[in-house]
């Protein structure tokens, strides 16, 4: 009995003892992490990614998550603001609050859109830092790869090689597909969405944003901001994109007004998700877009 | 070399000059000498300064050019957070929060709930003076909250209280630890308690305008706050969140833990018995356990346990005012509080809150452990046993039926045991009830409107009285607003 013990303390302990456990506040971070991190981290993921990652609320799930975690991975950029510092500051864990080396933000690590506009609450639900929705523009999401990379090596240098050398099998998956991305949705008029969360996918594929269903960021939409959209969007064509749970009813509302048609794309890859999901992910998109006639 | 040259020039047009003019010609070459320095100096300044621009403009395009080549290849990932409540350091919030407030007993409602029949009314211990709600429009306490890091090992927080006449009052003002090991921390300082699960929650994380009635009539309007420390642990077990937490607190005035009650003046030296001297605290000491299954993405579940402990307890009772032939006797004891609570939420796969469901409940029982320590005649009943009890609890469920929109549901009740024993004999005291419901509009995350009706029975002074009241209440939110807790 006391063999086999000591067999599984010298077989198990130095494996346990090595995995890097990574807890990400959504999918897409999730993914990033197991792509760099690979046999060396256990990822957990903190918001499901069929939810609205500004609403949810702090759980004690959450908080179990965060007591056990060596690294956190968040977007950042207040787009967990609603729950992450409850989360966070009541995990008992010190190792990972912010401004520590396990506390990795992806937001910080690549210059963000719409940065430094007024904190003005009239505007709605504003991040004056910049948005927060980099996780669909391919080309911060390798940025971020190579810096969560760099973090890792930091955290377990002699295993750096390998998180690089993931980060540039990454960015060579993504790169190669960006190609067709961007023929694909070339002819695309553009599209309706619900809230700025695709700002930065339809900025990288050169496609204008046409409007906002919400009349200001976190606010519902409204008849009267709708009808608004509708006469100025008359005549145009485009397509109305909306993410699983945001309301059906305003977004089929504006398509029918206009004739366009609505299209269900997913915001987030499923929450064990790989590369090839991210990739998946953006098809979707671009598939949509595409889907626009002219 | 040109200073030279000057000086040449000067000495040729000395010689030549008659000796007459040699006053004149000196001025001269002082003026031209100072004329020529002049521009040398500013001709010198403007080159540097254009060989300073091109050298920045170099840098600057190769910055540039190297970002270029290689837009991934920066190695480097930076520590810290995005974030505008740093733009202020400490973080300021601001609540303002304000009813228009209508009964059915002309305006003497809160009355009816501020005399509610139980084992704390019958010495009137609540009677402290915060502006009662009138009908009509009413501004409720604004809160201002400040909270910052003060040091890699703490954070630090200050809430204040502000009401309608400008009288401030504070609220909480703590530390916490940040780098305590194991899932340690430590807070100290003056807050609110962690028993129970409302008991930690502001009145803005409230999901109705008003106190429960078992807190308002065990632990009091504003529940559990004193000044002490508090240890909490978040042990490592697996796949439920387990938080224990001990608190050691100072112990003053609190329903079922007081020190140091004094006897009227005019009765002190005579009578039987005496008080004992407050003791030094903490007089005040609680535990609590909290256990949380992970039960997946759409629910979550909390049980929790609290114990309060009152070392000591002692009342003075003086009905003298009300009944001329009243004496006055002091009890002193112990007290102590149990209480059992359970949350569950569930979180809809939509956006604005459609679907979501919280349901809270929560038990208190409160034994006041006594005996007659003085009486002011009767010498026989000094060391009578007087033992209250009293429990109360409340049930509560809110749903969003829309998005941005709330409905709850409350039933709340105490005394359902609320009973003095005397050892010889028991007196009993009735149950007071309420049911209440609310509507609540989200305007966005930091605005929200609330109606509010509820109809009470409430016992007061051995009369049951319906009390039926209405409140429309708003919440605004300025500033770093934090994000709340489970």
């Amino acid at each position: 009995m006391l063999r086999i013990f000591m067999l599984w303390l010298l077989a198990g302990l130095p494996l346990h003892a090595w995995a890097l456990h990574v807890t990400a506040t959504t999918a897409s971070m999730g993914l990033l992490a197991r792509e760099i991190g690979g046999e060396t981290v256990r990822v957990t993921v903190l918001a499901p990614s069929d939810r609205d990652p500004h609403a949810l609320q702090a759980r004690p799930s959450m908080m179990r998550a965060l007591r056990d975690a060596d690294l956190v991975v968040a977007v950042g950029a207040e787009l967990e603001a609603g729950w992450m510092p409850a989360a966070i500051g009541n995990a008992g864990n010190p190792n990972i609050l912010p401004g520590r080396i396990g506390y990795f933000e992806a937001a910080a690590q690549v210059p963000l859109l719409e940065a430094g506009q007024p904190a003005d609450r009239a505007r709605g639900d504003v991040h004056p830092m910049g948005n927060p929705h980099i996780h669909l523009d391919p080309q911060r999401m390798i940025r971020v790869a190579h810096a969560l990379a760099e973090r890792l090596a930091r955290m377990r240098p002699n295993q750096g090689e390998a998180f690089r050398a993931r980060a540039e099998g990454f960015e060579r998956t993504v790169s190669a597909r960006m190609p067709h991305w961007r023929a694909r949705a070339e002819h695309s008029p553009g599209a309706v969405l619900h809230h700025k969360d695709g700002l930065y996918l339809m900025t990288w594929l050169g496609r204008p944003v046409l409007g906002y269903l919400e009349p200001v960021p976190g606010v519902p939409p409204t008849a009267a901001h709708l009808e608004r959209l509708a006469s100025t969007l008359q005549g145009h064509h485009g397509v109305v994109l909306r993410a699983p749970y945001q309301p059906a009813r305003s977004a089929e509302f504006l398509a029918r007004r206009l004739g366009w048609e609505v299209r269900v794309v997913p915001m987030e890859p499923p929450s064990a998700g790989r590369v090839t999901d991210y990739l998946g992910l953006i098809d979707a998109w671009v598939d949509a877009l595409a889907s626009a006639g002219r | 070399m040109p200073r030279l040259k000057l000086i040449s020039t000067a000495v040729a047009l000395l010689c030549a000059f008659p000796f007459s003019v040699q006053a004149a010609s000196e001025a001269d070459f002082e003026r031209l000498r100072a004329e020529f320095e002049r521009r040398l100096s500013t001709l010198q300044n403007q080159y540097e300064t254009r060989l300073k621009e091109m050298e920045t403009r170099l840098a600057r395009a190769e910055g540039e050019a190297a970002a270029q080549r290689a837009p991934v290849a920066h190695r480097s990932d930076r520590l810290g957070e995005l974030s505008s409540g740093d733009a202020f350091n400490p973080r300021i919030s601001v609540i303002l929060d304000g009813v228009y407030y209508n009964d059915n007993k002309r305006g003497k409602g809160m009355d009816n709930y501020a005399h509610i029949d139980g084992i704390t009314h019958a010495h009137g211990h609540d009677g402290h003076g915060h502006a009662a709600i009138e009908r009509g429009f009413n501004l409720r306490e604004t809160e201002i909250a400040f909270s910052s890091t003060v040091s890699p090992y703490f954070d630090a927080h200050l809430y204040l209280a502000v009401d309608s006449g400008g009288g401030v009052k504070l609220e909480q003002a703590y530390f916490d630890t940040r780098a305590l090991p194991a899932g340690l921390k430590l807070r100290g300082g003056k807050f609110f308690s962690g028993i129970g699960y409302l008991n930690e929650k502001h009145p803005h994380e409230w999901d109705f305008v008003d106190q429960n009635l078992p807190y308002r009539t065990l632990l009091g309007e504003h529940g559990l706050n004193d000044v002490g420390l508090q240890l909490t642990w978040r042990p490592r077990n697996g796949r439920w969140h387990t938080l224990l937490g001990t608190e050691f607190m100072q112990g003053r005035e609190h329903h079922f833990v007081t020190g140091g009650m004094e006897l009227p003046h005019d009765v002190e030296g005579i009578g039987h018995g005496e008080m004992a001297p407050g003791k030094a605290g903490p007089r005040l000491i609680t535990g609590f356990a909290k256990f949380a299954p992970d039960l997946g993405e759409n629910h979550a579940l909390q049980f929790g346990l609290s114990h309060a402990h009152g070392r000591q307890l002692q009342e003075v009772h003086d009905h003298r005012a009300e009944d001329p032939a009243a004496k006055v006797h002091g009890l002193q004891g112990t007290g102590a509080l149990w209480g059992a609570d359970l949350v569950y939420k569930f979180d809809a796969p939509s956006a604005y809150g459609v679907g979501d469901f919280t349901l809270a409940a929560e038990y208190l029982w409160q034994r006041k452990d006594l005996a007659v320590a003085y009486h002011q005649t009767n010498a026989a009943v000094i060391g009578a046993p007087r033992k209250y009890t009293q429990d109360g609890a409340y049930v509560q469920g809110v749903y969003g039926f829309a998005p941005h929109w709330q409905l709850g549901l409350r039933y709340d009740v105490t005394g359902l045991t609320n009973q003095l024993d005397r050892g010889t004999s028991v007196r009993e005291w009735g149950k007071s009830e309420r049911w209440s419901i609310a509507l609540t509009r989200h305007l966005t995350e930091h605005s929200r409107i609330r109606l509010q009706g509820s109809t009470a029975n409430l016992w007061g002074d051995g009369n049951k009285a319906r009390v039926n009241q209405v409140f429309l209440q708003y919440q605004h939110s300025l500033g770093s607003h934090g994000a709340h807790k489970f």
